[in-house]
């Protein structure tokens, strides 16, 4: 056995070895590198408040972006309803990254196609390949759905889907009763929030509309009580099986609008499918009879929920991801409301263990600094919970903040809840910034601890401060995804990944005076 | 810009005879396909690692792509920067051209960069955005090159876009600088971008014979060698169909004398710096060379003894693109490992009858993509191991098959004499892991379920 072991240096001891140091050496006559004081000036600068203004001036170049397109968002919400192709109608590349991107955070595979239009489709439009698409699509992945959305070049050259669908009908490519849902997701509008909402209004729309069913909210024909629950662009396998046990333990029936949890976290048991889980085609019309539906990103589902309060005529309740006690509480309330039960005594009785997990660890997380990157809800979400333990948000980044629910934007309402504690009052918003922006304001405003996707590890890293993971993508983590984060017990996974970063870099820093065994 | 000329590109593209069918295979609409041509254009430039490498046109392009890829830097990082012009619904209708020209101005001032490539996206390329004369304003203007990358995704395959990259370096950047005189007469590497390091193992060995690198195109490069890539002695095109044009092109404008071989493997690498010391036409290089490989290889043979035991007789399944699946092909073989199928999707002609020559006839050639057709091949011919890019992976393991990631994301460099060693480890690693065990056997209540696999 201890012959087989590896012992593959990594690059941090490979290119450590002398031969490889000397390499770089010798390259630098072609570097034409600056002398070591130049360096340390410019670092110093790019420290310095005069620089972080003109980064902040910057208008036309982005730097280190933090945000994917509509048509990415629009996969994964496609891949949320029962054998449903994902097929991106544009050239063949912006495919291949979605999938890699999702691919790369839940390491699990993304069937998704693309109609691989090329300079011809440019000049004459892309029907034909639009058509030939779905004929070679349906024939090699035998999917019950296809939920079709555009990248760019379509929208540039302005191709209509919903006539190509129809022609394809026409020509016999796809019969009558075979459901193609469709939307619009230019990637020059938006980010992949706005497509994820695209495309669930687009399937929802759809397939109620075809069914000829009249919605009769309340009525809960067929399906007895129920009600819908929306997750939106949900990183996280694990807070399906989290919100599952939630409603569980109220003992109501609901129905999952878009649950892409088993296309991203099916077993591996030696035979692969194209499609896992997802919510049953049949369910979707039903469920505008429900009693009302609940919303876990209201800025990212602003379509959506608004096609349910006007089409099916429901109450939506629509909420930030519900991180933390006070959010969670906000959840049971919301779904007590709507169902008209009571809070059940085991998620009461959860709550207290939690709130205890808290207590216990407050005091390492008391007047900590963050910085936090993400989407809006997001945000919404771990602001709360931060203030919760006592920890200060300071710089608050988010890449596609540009959104309001409500006509309240989401820089009114993070601004309003920060400056509802005192914990919030350091706290700045930046709506539309990018990483780099994060980096000026990590280096000349230090904060203890970083929270936000891997994209942020490069800043994080100049600017030596630990990165707590939370969000999408996370590329150089594992399993981070199956773990919740919503919920009372989400709220004790966070807390126990910050309180333990906390920890670690307390005995990592530690000079040895307090290197204490208990803490 | 030039109006993207197919014919022209399909009948001179990747063939080193003139092609009889369509060179760089188009993808079908409704499958999975690989990525686009500006990605390929992307992959050949980003490895230069002091340039800064701004996309022009939507977020999508960059925000999906930025710092992905395993091209490792010695040195400067700047081409690991995302830089991106994230046009909007009103750049689209009133044009992105000022929006780009701030941006380069912004990077030639924040960063100072010895070059600046700006990459045409689908959208720019169809709104029309005159960026070639935007890149050559801001240059002559900034002082410093601005070179327009053209090769918007819809173009074509990633192969092609590989191809436009070597097109915008022999029309902007070879030919623009002289050496250092310090520098020894020497090898252009084309195509081996220093994926997981392995460009050092290769300098390495170059070093040990006494053959120095002119340029490396691209792998760990800095813009300024590659200026003076035309004084170089000779062009070796690693791995790398698309850019053979570039190698053929210096040919006839530089009289440097080229030819295509690989770092997989001993024997290819063996044959590799042969040819280069050959092609230098110089006595002692070819002594020099002579001596090395021979140290190396019978090293290399006491080395693999153990793991020869091991991997002797195991059947792989190899899917990867173009060259790489005749290179890899002739690592594998001296591995003792038999390839029972092997994926042809991104091959030419010429690839494909290389293919051939070094695999058996009973070897299953998988002409296109789709994750059951590789799986079937898998387990209709009982391999062992799948070898493979980042997006098969997962599949792989949901089908509990021992996998090797052989792509651009890859962590380990397998190239030269060590890469085959580092190779056979991991190969013995994946296989050798007693989670397949654990995976392929059913939990103890259902033991006496028949399961196959
Ligand atoms: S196909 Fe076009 S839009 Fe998509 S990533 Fe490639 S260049 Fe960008």
């Amino acid at each position: 056995m201890s012959k087989d072991r590896l012992d593959i240096p990594d690059y941090n001891t490979l290119f450590s070895e002398h031969r490889f140091v000397e390499q770089r050496l010798n390259k630098q006559q072609f570097e034409a590198p600056c002398s070591e004081q130049e360096t340390a000036e410019a670092l110093a600068y790019s420290q310095s408040a005069e620089y972080m203004e003109k980064n902040f001036n910057r208008k036309a170049v982005v730097i280190n972006p933090h945000k994917a397109c509509q048509p990415l968002g629009s996969i994964m919400a496609a891949l949320g309803f029962e054998k449903t192709l994902p097929f991106v109608h544009g050239s063949q590349g912006c495919n291949s990254y979605f999938r890699s991107h999702l691919s790369r955070h839940f390491k699990e595979p993304t069937p998704a196609v693309s109609s691989s239009m090329t300079e011809d489709a440019a000049v004459f439009g892309g029907m034909s390949n639009l058509i030939d698409g779905l004929e070679n699509s349906i024939a090699l992945y035998k999917p019950e759905m296809v939920a079709l959305c555009t990248t760019c070049m379509a929208e540039v050259i302005g191709d209509d889907l919903s006539s190509f669908i129809g022609n394809a009908r026409q020509k016999g490519v796809i019969s009558e009763d075979f459901p193609v849902a469709f939307c619009n997701t230019p990637s020059f509008v938006g980010s992949h929030i706005t497509g994820y909402d695209s495309m669930l209004k687009g399937i929802l729309s759809y397939l109620y509309e075809r069914s000829g069913l009249k919605a009769a909210p309340g009525s809960g024909e067929e399906t007895g009580e129920k009600l819908n629950v929306m997750l939106g662009f949900e990183p996280y396998t694990g807070n399906f099986t989290e919100i599952r046990k939630i409603l569980d333990a109220f003992d109501t029936k609901y129905t999952l609008l878009g649950d892409h949890s088993g296309n991203y976290d099916s077993p591996a048991t030696g035979e692969y499918e194209y499609y896992y889980g997802g919510t049953k085609l049949a369910d979707v019309p039903l469920a505008a009879n429900a009693l009302g539906t609940l919303s876990l990103q209201k800025y990212t589902l602003k379509k959506t929920q608004d096609f349910i309060s006007e089409t099916w005529k429901q109450q939506v309740s629509a909420l930030s991801t519900p991180l933390g006690i006070a959010g969670t509480d906000k959840l049971l309330e919301a779904i007590s409301e709507l169902t008209g039960l009571p809070i059940p005594a085991s998620l009461l009785e959860e709550r207290g263990r939690v709130v205890d997990a808290l207590t216990d660890s407050h005091p390492y997380l008391h007047g900590k600094r963050v910085a936090l990157v993400g989407d809006p809800d997001l945000l919404i979400g771990l602001i709360g919970f931060c203030m919760e333990v006592g920890m200060e948000p300071v710089h608050i980044v988010c890449s596609n903040g540009d959104v309001d629910f409500n006509d309240v934007k989401f820089k009114e309402e993070a601004e309003a809840l920060l400056a509802s504690s005192p914990y919030g009052s350091e706290a700045t918003v930046y709506v539309g910034n990018d990483l780099w922006h994060m980096r000026s304001l990590l280096l000349t405003d230090p904060v203890d601890l970083a929270i936000g996707s891997s994209h942020l590890k490069f800043a994080a890293k100049d600017a030596v401060v630990p990165l707590i993971r939370v969000g999408f993508p996370i590329f150089d983590r594992h399993h981070m995804h199956r773990y919740p984060i919503l919920g009372y017990q989400g709220a004790l996974n966070l807390l126990s990944q910050i309180v333990n970063t906390v920890l670690d870099e307390l005995d990592r820093n530690n000079s040895g005076f307090n290197y204490d065994l208990v803490r | 810009m030039d109006p993207i000329r197919k014919d022209e590109f399909d009948s001179e593209a990747c063939g080193s005879k003139a092609p009889k069918s369509k060179p760089c295979p188009r993808p079908k609409p409704g499958e999975a396909a690989g990525g686009c041509s500006f990605d390929g254009a992307q992959i050949t430039l980003l490895p230069i690692m002091d340039a800064a490498h701004l996309v022009h046109g939507p977020i999508a392009c960059a925000g999906n792509s930025w710092e992905s890829r395993g091209t490792l830097s010695s040195g400067p990082s700047l081409s690991q920067y995302g830089f991106a012009t994230d046009l909007n619904d009103s750049d689209i209708i009133f044009g992105g051209e000022k929006k780009l020209k701030e941006s380069i101005d912004y990077i030639a001032g924040r960063f100072a960069p010895p070059a600046i490539f700006v990459y045409s996206t689908c959208v720019t390329a169809l709104i029309g955005e005159d960026m070639d004369a935007v890149c050559k304003e801001a240059g002559d203007r900034l002082g410093i090159p601005v070179i327009p990358v053209n090769s918007p995704g819809f173009v074509g395959s990633k192969n092609l876009g590989n191809r436009l990259a070597g097109d915008a370096l022999l029309q902007y950047v070879i030919g623009t600088g002289e050496p250092e005189p310090e520098l020894p007469p020497g090898v252009n590497l084309i195509g081996e971008y220093n994926i997981a390091g392995e460009m050092w193992d290769i300098e390495k060995l170059m070093n040990s014979a006494g053959i120095a690198v002119t340029s490396r195109i691209t792998g760990d490069a800095r813009y300024k060698e590659i200026t003076w890539a035309h004084r170089a002695k000779v062009n070796m095109v690693v791995c790398s169909r698309a850019l053979l044009g570039l190698a053929k092109e210096m040919e006839s404008r530089y009289g440097i004398p080229y030819f295509e071989g690989s770092f997989y493997g001993a024997k290819e690498t063996t044959y590799s710096l042969r040819q280069m010391a050959y092609l230098m036409n110089d006595r002692d290089m070819e002594r020099r060379v002579d001596r090395l490989t021979e140290r190396e290889e019978s090293r290399l043979i006491q080395d693999l003894r153990p793991y020869r035991k091991i991997l002797k007789g195991k059947k792989a399944v190899l899917y990867t693109g173009g060259v790489k699946s005749w290179s890899v092909i002739s690592a594998l073989k001296e591995l003792g490992v038999q390839v029972v199928g092997v994926g042809t999707n991104k091959s030419t002609e010429d690839d494909v009858r290389r293919i051939a020559d070094r695999v058996g006839d009973d070897t299953e050639y998988i002409p296109e993509g789709g994750a059951t057709r590789i799986l079937k091949t898998v387990r209709e011919r009982k391999a062992d191991i799948m070898i493979a890019g980042g997006r098969n992976m997962y599949v792989a393991m949901k089908e509990q098959i021992p996998f090797i990631d052989i792509n651009q994301e890859r962590h380990k460099a397998y190239a030269g004499y060590e890469g085959l060693l580092r190779l056979a480890k991991e190969l013995t690693y994946s296989l050798a892991n007693p989670i397949w065990k654990l995976a392929a056997s059913p939990a103890p209540w259902d033991k006496e379920v028949p399961y196959d696999r």
